[in-house]
């Protein structure tokens, strides 16, 4: 088995009575693309300072390769952070901005440092920008000198706190690809911080959900897009339709579910094993997997049509199903439909997921993002 | 339009500044440029007599008295008021407005009845004599008193509030995550200070240092109390040759050199934070 590079290890952390992150346990391994996500209050970014030392963990423990450093100060952890706002020293120009960490730490001469700050310009793309002043830069060239600085440490684990989160839509898809690109060519192991979903799911190895302090699952952006493991990861990654439903019936294979006066066979998911027939379970599906038919098919939900928008390439169909309404995305439509109409809903497979309903949260408790 | 509005409103402004500011100063440097007869009354004779003693060694020795004094005065309470503006910065929201209030404090009473209650703690029979020689520390009193270093103890305690104020602002502007930028890369709490912290507060510095200065050169009632005259500096001066020596052109070739000293300090601190984008004049 792969040894982990970071280790943490049921990370409290509280801010007075507030509980910021309860019993935080996972493993970063090296060379992986690490994302923290979850909406804003969450504790994503508690938990990466705790992992920077800007902030003290109240219990547990944080080891790299190995050895506890939960003791240390930020300044002894070989661990650097892309801030959210860049944090670039204004009164110092690019050059000695980068230079600061092996300067301040006295780890290269001036002729080494020269070699290396022109490295990592290039790495960034910035050559020939030594000169400037953090003022007399744009807000993504900002973002690219913040991670040449943390970059020339060479650091076991470069941390990113929302990096993106400052720039235009265009500029921000652009530096995804780079960041995700860059990270691959260092081979530095990367924890980024973001509650977008298209950022995590974009780049990532590893995602990882955070929702009140807590982790909510662990996994691929594949696994977690396709087989979130709760109602909260459901509504928060992917657009889907969520359902309350009836379960007449449970298998191994497929559950039978009741929706209205629709009858309907599911194909199991990973959690539809906690479901118990005559209970009450969630049906997910993805707004974009579904489609609508005219003429009845099996297994389709029969409903009435509120609305239908055309957004461009897309047309959104609102639908009425008793008192549940839907939304339907669809490229090409099958259907010409207009509002009033009754139509049939179904969905491509693997689109749907049932899960067992979780009564206590609601969606506004959580104050979703 | 909008413009336009504004030369409007900032009329009132200028009349003002013009009435107060402008006719006393034009008043005075013409004043310079006047000689006096036997009986000491102004002249309209044009002569340069006045600025010719402005020159005289004896004269010399009280702007480098006066520029000295401010500048000790605006490097000691530089040194004491950053790290107490520093540290109430730091302090959580309730205590650090606490702070600021007594530091403003003093401000409520009268500067004359300040310094008075100087003479009462420093003087032969004031109360840090009395309490040394009551404890048999000493048998004579320390005469404390009519020095230098009297006037500058007086001086400092007047003017640091300013200098106080002026760093905190500074001090307070500062972004957070700078610092926790420079832990990060590697950097103890020690070289954050003098590489990060210091250099953003330079403004600071430089306007409490001008604040400072300014009055420092010209405070004559500190000096009159607390120096006892055994120093002659530039306000003592000018009062004198005003109130006494009926030698009103005299004075006002004396006040002229001490606007032009002090223009020179803010043209200076001018330069400082011209590039910053913060400072006192902007």
């Amino acid at each position: 088995m792969k040894k982990p590079l970071l280790s943490l290890m049921n990370i409290n952390k509280y801010y007075g009575d507030f509980q910021a992150l309860k019993d935080i346990s996972f493993d970063i391994y090296q060379g992986e693309f690490l994302t923290l996500l979850g909406p804003s209050g969450c504790g994503k970014t508690t938990l990466l300072r705790c992992i920077a030392g800007l902030e003290e963990i109240n219990s547990g423990d944080i080891l790299l390769n190995g050895q506890s450093i939960k003791d240390l100060a930020p300044n002894k952890r070989n661990i650097n952070t892309v801030f959210q706002n860049y944090a670039l020293f204004p009164h110092l120009n690019v050059y000695d901005n980068i230079a600061y960490g092996p300067r301040v730490k006295k780890s290269m001469t001036e002729e080494q440092l020269k070699i290396e700050v022109q490295r990592v310009l290039e790495l960034v793309q910035m050559i020939d920008y030594e000169k400037r002043m953090p003022d007399q830069l744009s807000g993504g060239q900002r973002q690219r000198i913040a991670i040449a600085r943390a970059l020339i440490n060479q650091p076991a684990i470069l941390l990113l706190d929302e990096p993106l989160g400052a720039l235009d839509l265009k500029l921000r898809k652009h530096m995804q690809t780079e960041l995700s690109q860059l990270q691959k060519k260092t081979g530095t192991t990367f924890v980024y911080v973001t509650h977008d979903q298209d950022e995590a799911l974009n780049m990532s190895d590893r995602i990882i959900v955070i929702d009140q302090g807590v982790i909510q699952q662990l996994g691929s952006p594949r696994e977690i897009y396709n087989n979130p493991k709760n109602l909260f990861v459901t509504e928060f990654i992917g657009d889907r339709n969520i359902l309350e439903v009836e379960v007449l019936e449970t298998g191994t294979d497929a559950t039978k579910v009741k929706l209205g006066q629709n009858e309907l066979t599911v194909t199991n998911s990973v959690e539809s094993d906690k479901i118990q027939a005559g209970g009450l379970g969630i049906l997910a599906v993805h707004k974009d997997k579904m489609q609508v038919s005219c003429d009845p098919q099996p297994n389709s939900i029969k409903a009435e049509v509120v609305s239908v928008h055309y957004a461009g390439s897309q047309i959104r169909i609102d639908v009425q199903v008793a008192d549940l309404s839907l939304t339907v995305v669809e490229y090409r439509t099958a259907c010409p439909c207009k509002e009033g109409d009754q139509v049939y809903l179904t969905w491509i497979d693997g689109g749907a997921i049932l899960l067992p309903l979780e009564g206590q949260v609601n969606q506004e408790e959580r104050g979703l993002a | 339009m909008k413009t336009l509005k504004r030369n409007v409103l900032a009329i009132p402004f200028l009349i003002w500044f013009g009435l107060l500011v402008g006719i006393p100063l034009v008043y005075v440097v013409v004043l310079s440029f006047m000689s006096r007869d036997h009986l000491g009354n102004v002249v309209f004779r044009f002569t340069l007599e006045n600025y010719q003693k402005v020159f005289d060694p004896i004269y010399l020795r009280v702007f480098a008295n006066s520029f000295l004094l401010a500048l000790l005065t605006g490097f000691i309470t530089l040194l004491i008021g950053y790290p107490v503006a520093y540290i109430t910065s730091q302090l959580e929201p309730k205590k650090r407005n606490l702070a600021i209030a007594l530091f403003m404090l003093p401000f409520w009473i009268s500067s004359l009845l300040r310094t008075y209650g100087w003479v009462i703690l420093l003087g032969n029979t004031g109360l840090i004599n009395n309490v040394l020689l009551a404890l048999k520390i000493i048998d004579k009193p320390i005469p404390m008193m009519y020095k230098f270093s009297t006037t500058l103890i007086g001086t400092v305690y007047m003017l640091i509030p300013f200098m106080i104020v002026a760093i905190y602002n500074s001090v307070d502007k500062l972004d957070r995550s700078l610092l926790e930028a420079s832990y990060d890369l590697g950097a103890s709490k020690v070289k954050t200070f003098f590489k990060i912290v210091l250099p953003l507060t330079i403004p600071g510095i430089a306007g409490g240092f001008t604040l400072v200065f300014t009055p420092a050169l010209g405070l004559y009632f500190i000096s009159d109390l607390l120096g006892g005259g055994q120093t002659i500096f530039l306000g003592n001066l000018i009062n004198t040759l005003v109130n006494r020596g009926r030698n009103r052109p005299l004075a006002a070739a004396f006040s002229v050199g001490m606007i032009l000293l002090v223009t020179l300090v803010i043209s200076i601190y001018g330069r400082i934070t011209k590039d910053k984008g913060e400072g006192l004049f902007q």
